[in-house]
């Protein structure tokens, strides 16, 4: 795959991150209007003590680094790809810590964490990942 | 993470992309600690030993708390393990006490939708028992303040034994005795469906009725819009 359409595709994944994760943001401080639905997960895992860490809840740190990241990728310079790919790769890993979370420990699942957690994250990590190889390949190494 | 390969402009060196991936890890790890550390501080909701409003002196009949002869009603829907039940009863209920229901504008009335699961039955149960004896509204404060997990079987015996004892006029034993009896364990199985049959598809639902008029449906998240969704009703 060439660069464009890898810079394109991922800054895409970055948009479909920040949609989720400020829509997971607003559910959680809309959380006084939020009721408890027969089958609903959301709001499980929103209600959990696990939604927030020192006060600031994940869905926020999640729309901090979508926005970040896609904030990188216009930027585009060498250190602005090393750095999106960090942070994406961190999103991967906490994003796997939540989704063991999901499925052993509070017995509820989120469609839209999920979605983040599945989709959305691993697919960030593997594209800025991928730019930095691409990178390499049209730049003979020293 | 800014360093350079010398010769090339355009790309991390191999040492930078370790040295970022490294980072990575370890951010990565920090966060999952920092996390697992923060939320024993966390650990919501603590139960309060204090009641969050009250209830002395307000008549009590069944399921309505306040004057029987009041024009508006304010009916509510609830699951004892409902979390936004709890947010409702500790955030808005006080104020519709001290604003509505003590002085007599309005009553409200306690409606069962235990569709959460057991724990939800059992509590819903012994609702109706304390309603028996017109206690229903300070058991249920006092669920609310001791919520446990979802069906982790926080509604034992003993924490109902003690919130009763905790509640003056509130005879434990008839308590228990009366939430065995099969009229009330009946009624309790039987009001996830009814209310589900109402057209009730979550908790808290509240609806507003003026008189003996049909009730209609309000969305309020403030204490501000349920004053004035109140006011307007006092007015209609």
């Amino acid at each position: 795959m060439s660069d464009r359409p890898l810079r394109i595709a991922a800054a895409l994944v970055a948009l479909a991150g920040i949609a989720v994760a400020g829509y997971l943001t607003w559910a959680h401080y809309a959380d006084s209007t939020v009721v408890c639905v027969a089958g609903g997960g959301c709001e499980t895992v929103q209600e959990s003590e696990y939604a927030e860490i020192a006060g600031v809840p994940v869905a926020v740190l999640g729309l901090v680094a979508y926005t970040v990241i896609l904030a990188l990728i216009v930027w585009d310079a060498p250190v602005a790809r090393l750095a999106a790919a960090t942070i994406a790769l961190i999103g991967l890993l906490f994003g796997m810590y939540l989704l063991a979370l999901q499925l052993f420990v509070i017995d509820a699942i989120c469609v839209w964490c999920v979605a983040n957690d599945v989709v959305i994250a691993p697919a960030l990590a593997v594209l800025t990942a991928l730019r930095l190889r691409s990178d390499w390949g049209q730049t003979p190494r020293v | 993470m800014a360093a350079m390969s010398p010769g090339s402009s355009n790309r991390p060196s191999g040492r930078a992309v370790v040295l970022a991936f490294g980072v990575a890890i370890a951010v990565s790890a920090a966060l999952v600690a920092v996390a697992l550390f923060l939320r024993n501080d966390n650990s919501a909701p603590a139960a309060s030993p204090t009641p969050v409003v009250d209830l002395q002196g307000i008549p009590q009949d069944g399921a309505v708390l306040g004057s029987p002869d009041a024009k508006v009603t304010l009916i509510e829907y609830a699951d004892l393990q409902c979390p936004a039940c709890r947010r409702y009863t500790e955030g808005l209920f006080p104020s519709i006490v001290d604003g509505y229901v003590r002085p007599g504008r309005a009553n409200t009335e306690f409606r069962g939708f235990p569709f959460i699961g057991p724990d939800s039955v059992k509590a819903h149960r012994f609702l109706l028992a304390a309603g028996l004896q017109s206690k229903l509204w300070e058991l249920q404060e006092a669920l609310y303040r001791n919520q446990g997990g979802e069906n982790d079987g926080w509604v034992t015996d003993e924490l109902l034994r003690r919130l009763a004892g905790e509640i003056d006029g509130l005879d434990a034993e008839r308590l228990f005795a009366d939430a065995e009896t099969d009229e009330i364990q009946q009624a309790a199985d039987a009001a996830a469906g009814k209310a589900a049959d109402a057209g009730i598809a979550g908790t808290p639902t509240l609806l507003i009725k003026i008189g003996d008029s049909e009730p209609y449906l309000i969305q309020v998240a403030t204490v501000a819009q349920m004053q004035a969704a109140l006011d307007a009703a006092l007015q209609g």
